[in-house]
């Protein structure tokens, strides 16, 4: 079992580095750069404890041939100290270089990831939505990509340098004296021992934290976000106390994870400490029996730190390496997922969609729960449709086919003929004006907003259509006019205003088919009129399906549609079913405020 | 201020100061005992850690050319004991700056979301929601090294660099002199440094608001993007935002990198100028090797407190420029708040009049002006109107959401703003146009309305609204999870919950703000009745352009022009034939169609 568990984990820690030196593609000769300067600096390192060394043997020990030395070869030591800031000099150079490249290339992969992440998210399906929540998804393109990029441009460069200044440090020892060298080096072993089992313990807790994190982020997104509802119900006490239990897990999982290397770290400097006690009995030894030079000794002394240097960034490289562990799994499993709703190729013909629409025997469900079942309808290229129905009857869902936000798990859906399915998706929703019940804004001028579908729309045009969804009286108005900002979602404005700008928007894309979601609910009656006026003398062909509550918005359409329990229960004209006395009468009835009219 | 967007740079006025260090002391007072302990353990641990140097010396100069294993071996133990003692104090040490760093921590996250839930609406309408997320969640985790472990390594390395400097000038005066004289040089350096860094690190700051804002309305308007094909230009503006913050990460650095190679070369020069002095100045026969030897080490260990210094001041510079937003954010004044010595607005009978109210968003752009009207208890409400005339602005004046420009606005004769927000508010029920779905169950997002509500007032409230027999279709029923974001519910659905809650709520004064927009007619048919019921003995606000649902209430208020210009029952506004009256007839005209 444990084996197998460890099989998996090491699986998983392939798999993430493997991800992560694809995305450095491009960059990877850079980064080899990067590691084989740092290797080259980490052994320029070594050189000033050399001339260093070099000084103390010629002119300071030795009292006969010092003063000889100083007196004849003067020039030697001014050489020497030359040298020595000389080459401290190019090493600094290139250690400033080095990191620049170690930032250059992290940040070109972080650029690259973060960026065909947002295209993913911008192109995933409505269910990808359904299971992600706003906080984590923006968890992992901020916090967890940053620890994708701390892996590439520290962890890595830190590891290199560890092993390198090591390396190059046990060669100069071994050459100086091996006896003294294999003492000194002997309890690296340790560090392999100590990584092993720190990484298994701190492991599962790096992912708490992460989802801590990523909880803390939601948690605080969504409480900004519904700040009115949180006012409104005077629940700040309880958000603020809601809020305490996230920070305070998150704290908690924060303490847990640094605690632990604390458990470790007395052992590791306990061993990083023996290694001057070593060098001064074993070094002292070989003083007195003469084996070793005082330069000799100097040179150890000052390179000790090289041996104690890999053990004392050990917490934090593999605390590091783990955060990234986590963190990258998460960003993979972003990156890895596809939307079920793909584009079909494109059919290379330009011609303008007509804007027929047609459901065939269309069924759809939400997981289990089925909201359409067996729908057949027709709407004619230019036609007008009304659809009715009761609070959660099914109408959004409907019309969601049409743009294809979800796929019918039975049936087809066609657009002048052609299963959706197989219409190149940007050109099928191109043509497809909507307004959707849930007013989205965007934080930008009310020029950029009407604009969404087209930003290079001249600002007539634009004034155009915010006339047509009666939305310029009230711009007009503002101190800012077109320019002005709206806040996030349409802060600032009231519901009617928002709807109508969002009924401008899908305006300004002059679509084949235009949807409406109930856009006109929260404008007055006599705005409504203003809007079906233009609605009717539209300058472009335009198929109108429209999903209203009111019979005002509804008695002119071609077609009447009334969805009961995700069936269409009644179909007609306005006379048609005001005749059948159904619901349409009903609701009739119910708006003409309840007076019987005959 | 004017409303911000992703594309904007939120501007900093505050200069630079080291006042933000001291204000975020205030954190660090809590734990002063702590913070001491740890600071007394730390000196202890780095006082005994400059004896070893002691010992090496006298290992070097006496006991070894004497030849004395014995004595050798002696203070090799001395030292294991120096560096023991050393160990065990600092890891009690970092034990307990660890909890006290994440405790810091912990307290300004409190503070900054506790004072976010008093910020008015303004504050949310005026700035994208990302760039408030940023600083609660990044911000805070970014300057908890540095309030933590970073203060108390200033303190230690500055300790640890006086202990140096002591022990050195009592080896050799004249020899720790050149030593010192790199200082200076180094502060000429890092004085150049600092002007650039803070800047650049200030830009990245903006640059990752920004991005993180585009992120999110992005995320949250993934729907509308898709429908207008706008993915491919958004993902370009994404890729400029994504630029900017590289570009300006990359500035960054290229100071903050220049920090630690600049020390190392000053502290190579003061080595060489080190050896120069001992050497041609002071002569071999003058210098002896160990003195030379300790005062190398000492300059080794000098400069490593500097090198240390150097990096945590680099953090510094970095952190301060989230600092500054957080304190930025903590400062914002709360417009609308509890007065001093404001009273508990006891059990209210639900009497509301407006005296003579004046009101404007921006400057110079009244919305009301000289409003007067007065509700007996249990009265109902209609606002009428068109839209934008100031409808939505009664009620939230009402609420307290705003203050008012002028005049006052009183419930039970009590000026609104002499009695706590609480005490008002929790007597209230705002319906808003924008139904905002928690995530979690359905039964939580109704339970919001009153928390310790049980299972059987939960399916009440459900059913009163209509709402009881949706919920049961589910597959989970009350149980059901739903995302804020989420498809699951449709938005006439969303309003029906949040109306349960809001009944839920059991308030004195109701205001339904477009509640029922979403709602088809004979759900509404249906709801009415229960929101009769639920009227009766409330006070009740309504806003809606369903006649229908208007032509019940007790008076109905005509609101245009920044004020009433009618009111009165259904009856008297149709005799009166004004506004109402056009209004009323226009709509009767439309569904004249029956004839």
């Amino acid at each position: 079992m444990v084996q197998e568990k460890k099989i998996k984990e090491a699986a998983a820690s392939s798999r993430c580095l493997q991800w992560l030196f694809a995305n450095l593609s491009g960059y990877g000769a850079l980064y080899v750069l990067g590691i084989i300067l740092t290797i080259v600096y980490n052994g320029m390192q070594l050189t000033v404890p050399i001339f260093s060394q070099k000084i103390v043997d010629l002119f300071l020990s030795g009292e006969e041939s010092a003063v000889t030395n100083l007196e004849q070869h003067k020039d030697w030591l001014l050489w020497l100290l030359v040298g020595m800031v000389g080459l401290t000099f190019l090493r600094t150079f290139l250690v400033y270089h080095t990191c620049m490249i170690f930032e250059r290339v992290s940040q070109g992969m972080l650029y690259r990831i973060r960026n065909r992440l947002f295209r993913k998210i911008l192109n995933q399906d409505m269910g990808f939505y359904d299971r992600y929540r706003t906080g984590d998804l923006m968890t992992r393109l901020t916090g967890d990509l940053d620890a994708v990029r701390h892996m590439v441009a520290w962890v890595v460069r830190t590891v290199v340098e560890c092993v390198s200044l090591l390396l190059s440090a046990s060669i100069y020892f071994i050459y100086l004296d091996p006896i003294m060298a294999v003492s000194i080096l002997a309890l690296s072993p340790l560090i392999f021992f100590v990584t092993l089992a720190f990484k298994r313990q701190v492991a599962p807790m790096h992912q708490r934290l992460r989802e801590r994190m990523s909880e803390l982020n939601t948690a605080a997104q969504e409480n900004i976000s519904g700040n009115r509802v949180v006012k409104a119900f005077a629940r700040e006490q309880y958000e603020i106390e809601r809020f305490r239990k996230r920070n305070e897990e998150y704290s908690e999982a924060r303490k847990e994870t640094s605690l632990l290397w604390l458990k470790y770290y007395p052992v590791i400097e306990m061993c990083a400490d023996a290694l001057p006690v070593i060098l001064m009995v074993l070094g002292g030894f070989f003083l007195m029996r003469g084996r070793l030079s005082f330069g000799e000794y100097v040179a150890y002394s000052g390179l000790l730190w090289t041996v104690a240097n890999p053990m004392r960034n050990l917490g934090n490289i593999i605390n590091e390496f783990q955060r990234f562990h986590s963190a990258a799994q998460k960003v993979m499993e972003l990156d890895a997922a596809e939307p079920t709703i793909v584009t079909a190729a494109p059919s290379g013909t330009e011609e303008p969609l007509r804007g027929r629409v047609e459901f065939r025997n269309v069924s759809f469900a939400y997981g289990e729960r089925e909201v359409l079942h067996r729908v057949d309808l027709t709407i004619e290229a230019g036609q007008t449709v009304a659809i009715m129905g009761e609070t959660g009857s099914g109408k959004t869902s409907l019309i969601q086919l049409i743009p294809r936000f979800y796929d019918p798990q039975e049936g087809e859906v066609l657009v002048d003929g052609k299963n959706v399915k197989d219409w190149e998706l940007k050109k099928l929703r191109g043509h497809i004006g909507m307004a959707t019940q849930d007013v989205l804004l965007f934080s930008d001028s009310i020029d950029g907003n009407i604009a969404y579908g087209n930003s290079k729309m001249p600002a007539s045009q634009v004034e155009q259509f915010a006339e047509s969804a009666a939305a310029a009286e009230f711009i007009e108005r503002m101190p800012d006019k077109y320019e002005t900002i709206v806040g996030e979602r349409g802060v600032g404005l009231s519901g009617g205003q928002k709807q109508r700008i969002s009924l401008a928007r899908a305006l300004a894309i002059r679509p084949a088919i235009l949807i409406l979601d109930d856009t006109t609910s929260a404008v007055d009656l006599e705005t409504e009129k203003h809007i079906q006026d233009s609605l009717s003398h539209l300058d472009f062909p335009c198929t109108k399906i429209i999903i209203a509550q009111r019979i005002s918005s509804t008695k002119d359409a071609d077609q009447i549609l009334v969805l009961e329990h995700g069936r269409i229960s009644e179909q007609g004209t306005h006379a048609e079913l005001l005749a059948k006395k159904g619901y349409y009468y009903q609701v009739a009835m119910l708006q003409n405020g309840g007076e019987q009219v005959g | 201020m004017a409303r911000n967007t992703y594309g904007q740079d939120e501007r900093l006025e505050t200069p630079f100061e080291f006042r933000h260090l001291l204000r975020a002391g205030v954190y660090l007072k809590r734990y002063r005992f702590r913070m001491l302990a740890a600071l007394v353990l730390s000196a202890i641990a780095a006082a005994t850690g400059l004896l070893s140097p002691m010992i090496t010396q006298k290992a070097l100069d006496d006991v070894i050319p004497a030849g004395d294993m014995k004595r050798l071996c002696f203070l090799a133990l001395l030292l294991v004991g120096v560096f023991a003692v050393s160990i065990a104090f600092s890891t009690i040490r970092s034990r307990i700056m660890t909890k006290v760093g994440q405790d810091i921590i912990f307290d300004i996250r409190s503070d900054l979301f506790r004072h976010l839930q008093e910020l008015s609406f303004q504050y949310y309408d005026d700035r994208p929601h990302g760039k408030i997320l940023i600083r609660v969640v990044n911000y805070v985790n970014s300057v908890s090294d540095m309030l933590s472990n970073g203060i108390i390594n200033v303190i230690l390395e500055v300790l640890n660099m006086l202990f140096i400097v002591i022990f050195m000038l009592a080896t050799d005066v004249g020899l720790s002199l050149v030593v010192l004289a790199g200082v200076p040089v180094l502060m000429a350096f890092m004085m150049f440094i600092k002007k650039h860094q803070r800047r650049a690190w200030q830009q990245v700051s903006n640059k990752n608001s920004n991005l993180n804002a585009y992120l999110q309305e992005n995320i949250s308007g993934a729907r509308v993007t898709q429908i207008f094909t706008r993915e491919e230009e958004n993902a370009e503006i994404f890729d400029g935002l994504s630029k900017d913050c590289q570009d300006a990460w990359l500035e960054a650095t290229k100071y903050s990198n220049l920090i630690w190679p600049g020390i190392d070369n000053v502290s190579v020069w003061v080595r060489a100028a080190l050896y120069m002095v001992a050497l041609l100045w002071l002569g071999p026969e003058r210098a002896s090797v160990g003195v030379v030897v300790a005062i190398s080490s000492y300059a080794a260990r000098f400069w490593q407190p500097i090198l240390n210094l150097g990096n945590l001041f680099n953090t510094f510079i970095n952190n301060i420029a989230y600092l500054e937003r957080i304190f930025e954010t903590l400062d914002e004044p709360v417009t609308v708040k509890d007065k001093e010595g404001a009273a508990e607005l006891a059990p209210i009978r639900g009497a509301v009049s407006f005296e003579d109210v004046g009101f404007s968003y921006e400057e110079g752009k009244e919305v009301l002006s000289h409003v007067s009207f007065s509700v007996r208890p249990g009265e109902s409400i209609a606002l009428v109107g068109p839209t934008g005339a100031g409808k939505s602005t009664i009620v939230n004046l009402l609420s307290r959401f705003y203050n008012v420009g002028s005049g006052r606005v009183c419930v039970d004769g009590q000026d609104i703003s002499e009695v706590t927000l609480h005490s008002l508010r929790s007597q209230m029920g705002i319906m808003m146009q924008d139904s905002f779905i928690f995530s979690g169950t359905i039964g939580d997002n109704i339970r919001y309305g009153k928390l310790d509500a049980s299972e059987e007032e939960i399916e009440a409230a459900a059913r009163t609204v209509c709402a009881d027999g949706f919920i049961r279709a589910m597959e989970q029923g009350y149980q059901t999870e739903v995302k804020e974001r989420g498809s699951l519910l449709s938005q006439g659905q969303k309003q029906l919950i949040s109306f349960a809650r809001t009944l839920l709520s059991d308030p004195r004064i109701l205001i339904l703000d477009e509640a029922t927009s979403s709602i088809d007619v004979q759900t509404e048919q249906a709801l009415q009745q229960g929101i009769d019921a639920m009227l009766k003995g409330r006070t009740s606000f309504i806003i809606a352009h369903r006649l229908s649902t208007i032509r019940n209430c007790d008076r109905i208020f005509y609101i245009d022009r920044g004020g009433i210009t009618e009111s009165g029952s259904h009856e008297e506004l149709m005799a009166k034939r004004g506004d109402y009256y056009k209004l009323y007839t226009a709509q009767q005209e439309k569904v004249a169609f029956l004839n």
